[in-house]
């Protein structure tokens, strides 16, 4: 831990390519995810990644959870090429993931059962997370007596659960609706903010990333996306003791990534034949 | 027994409808067990009339049908029938559930066994039982082997059927879960993402099947006349008894009904999560 991982970088990913082919009329077809993407996420460091949909930034994460091999390139995790799946690492899911056949409280324990973590050891912790993300009282219940908000906050309990050094999120409040999502938004902040955890966090909303990263790594627009650009999010925190949103260091990470996003949009469209100019906002955010 | 099981469903719903919180009110239950009864007497008073004024040979009354099941039942050949019978399925239908759970996992998720054994299955789907029960009892021989094999592919279908579509519907995330938390091993997924998510078809399965089994293993027995239900039909009915011919398949139905009900009660107990 003293000398060369302090000045290597958490997660590390080097030229990562990604193609997907896939057989249609019996003509074999390939589309390019990702056409190279490199960068660094610091530990400790809230790092999101936005793109247009479908520029493959789900894939991102696949490859960094060690779910989907990449067809080349590298991941390092503290200095360390990774392939597979570890318990370095845990996902929080879009649709949650969870097993409907399971308790809450087994759902949370999930993680901790395959880790061969004796039963009670692993009830005390998957309970001590529940209480953080505020459900022990639904530990009994199974996944689909909850509503969307719960679900995830279930699933975000199970991925603290083993005490990942590394949390990767897949848009993971992209399924609950607009209230909730800012009330889960502050509360990751602040369970992050407790627990210090090298997060990836992949979005297609504007305002949530600038609202919860350090820094913003914006993914040009597919087949092939690359890293166009990394905005740093220079926001004091914590983020939830002000109004962020009238901050102006928010306001200008915002109309820079909304400008890149834009450019991407640009390109896209008029490059498939229509009106030039006109494009459509990411979801979820309002023009600026 | 699916066909009681419809009747009852369309007889409870009106009475249902009633109430305004959903749930059969207690007068409401009543008065269906009524009517229901009320058919019953019905029933077999036309029936006890019909007899009374034909052949006895050809239409028993009830009353001699009642006559006969008591003598079977306590002077006569039905419980140990009834035991050999009971023995014949646990047998076929354990080694279906066994087959069936195997064959519908492994044709469900691997795609290479899907697509070269899929259509034979199919086909042996296809093809009435009965039809193949000589042969069955020719290929595997008279005694118990043969009239197993016709309960096992008589009870097979619906177990494979709905293990494969329960497999093979299986949701993929959930298995990526499973696999990004550290489950490594195909042996791993199966154990507790694939098997865990199918078991309620798996359960719905072993509950349509068990009267397919009782059906089977009567076809069985009346084939071979060794012993069980089956022969004891045939041999009241070359003895022109017609009213222990009845006597002997009332036990069947009711076999099948209680299974099925048991299976229906294991099937809620394990399968809560699906209801709640």
């Amino acid at each position: 831990m003293i000398d060369s991982s302090l000045d290597v970088a958490k997660i590390q990913l080097r030229d990562i390519h990604k193609d997907f082919t896939w057989k249609s009329k019996g003509r074999q077809q390939s589309t390019r995810a990702l056409g190279g993407v490199s960068f660094d996420i610091q530990a400790n460091e809230f790092c999101s990644v936005i793109g247009p949909s479908g520029c493959g930034k789900t894939t991102l994460l696949r490859v960094v959870a060690g779910l989907t091999p990449a067809d080349s390139g590298q991941v390092l995790i503290g200095g360390r090429e990774i392939r597979e799946p570890g318990d370095d690492r845990a996902v929080v899911f879009q649709q949650f993931g969870l097993f409907p056949w399971k308790t809450v409280l087994d759902n949370v324990k999930f993680p901790l059962t395959i880790q061969h973590i004796p039963d009670h050891e692993a009830t005390a912790r998957a309970m001590e997370q529940l209480e953080t993300v505020g459900l022990a009282d639904f530990a009994g219940r199974h996944p689909q007596q909850l509503s969307g908000g719960m679900q995830q906050r279930v699933g975000l309990a199970r991925a603290l659960a083993v005490n990942p050094e590394i949390l990767l999120m897949d848009e993971p409040f992209g399924a609950i609706d607009a209230q909730t999502r800012t009330v889960m938004q502050e509360e990751l902040m602040r369970i992050w903010a407790q627990s210090k955890k090298t997060v990836l966090f992949i979005t297609h909303d504007l305002d949530e990333a600038v609202l919860v990263s350090d820094r913003i790594v914006v993914l040009s627009a597919g087949p092939g996306s690359v890293v166009q650009e990394i905005v740093p999010v220079d926001l004091p925190r914590p983020r939830w003791e002000y109004d962020v949103r009238a901050h102006p260091a928010y306001i200008e990470a915002r109309a820079r990534i909304w400008s890149l996003l834009k450019q991407n949009l640009t390109v896209r469209v008029s490059g498939a034949g229509s009106v030039p100019g006109r494009s459509t906002e990411p979801s979820g955010s309002s023009a600026p | 027994m699916t066909a009681d099981s419809t009747t009852t469903a369309r007889l409870g719903r009106p009475a249902a409808r009633r109430t305004p919180n959903g749930s059969m009110g207690h007068s409401a239950r009543l008065s269906l067990r009524v009517k229901r009864l009320l058919v019953l007497v019905g029933v077999l008073a036309v029936w006890q009339i019909a007899g009374m004024f034909s052949l006895p040979l050809l239409l028993p009354t009830p009353w001699a049908v009642a006559t006969a099941l008591y003598d079977i039942t306590f002077h006569g050949d039905l419980v140990p029938a009834l035991t050999s019978s009971m023995k014949l399925l646990a047998i076929g239908f354990g080694i279906a559930i066994v087959l069936g759970c195997t064959l519908g996992i492994v044709l469900g998720r691997y795609r290479l066994f899907d697509v070269t054994f899929g259509p034979y299955l199919n086909a042996l789907y296809a093809t009435p039982e009965i039809a193949l029960v000589p042969l069955i009892l020719v290929w595997f021989g008279f005694g118990l082997g043969g009239r197993v094999v016709v309960v096992v592919i008589a009870s097979f279908f619906p177990i494979f059927i709905n293990t494969y579509a329960g497999v093979r519907d299986a949701p993929g995330n959930l298995v990526e879960v499973a696999r990004s938390f550290g489950v490594a091993t195909e042996r791993g997924l199966l154990r507790r993402v694939v098997v865990p998510a199918a078991l309620p078809f798996i359960l719905a399965g072993l509950r349509l099947s068990i009267g397919r089994g009782v059906v089977g293993m009567a076809v069985a027995e009346v084939y071979l006349r060794l012993g069980g239900i089956g022969s004891l039909i045939v041999q009241y009915g070359s003895a022109f008894k017609t009213n222990y011919v009845l006597a002997a398949i009332l036990p069947l139905p009711v076999l099948s009904i209680v299974l099925t009900k048991i299976l229906g009660m294991v099937e809620r107990r394990l399968d809560g999560w699906r209801t709640t």
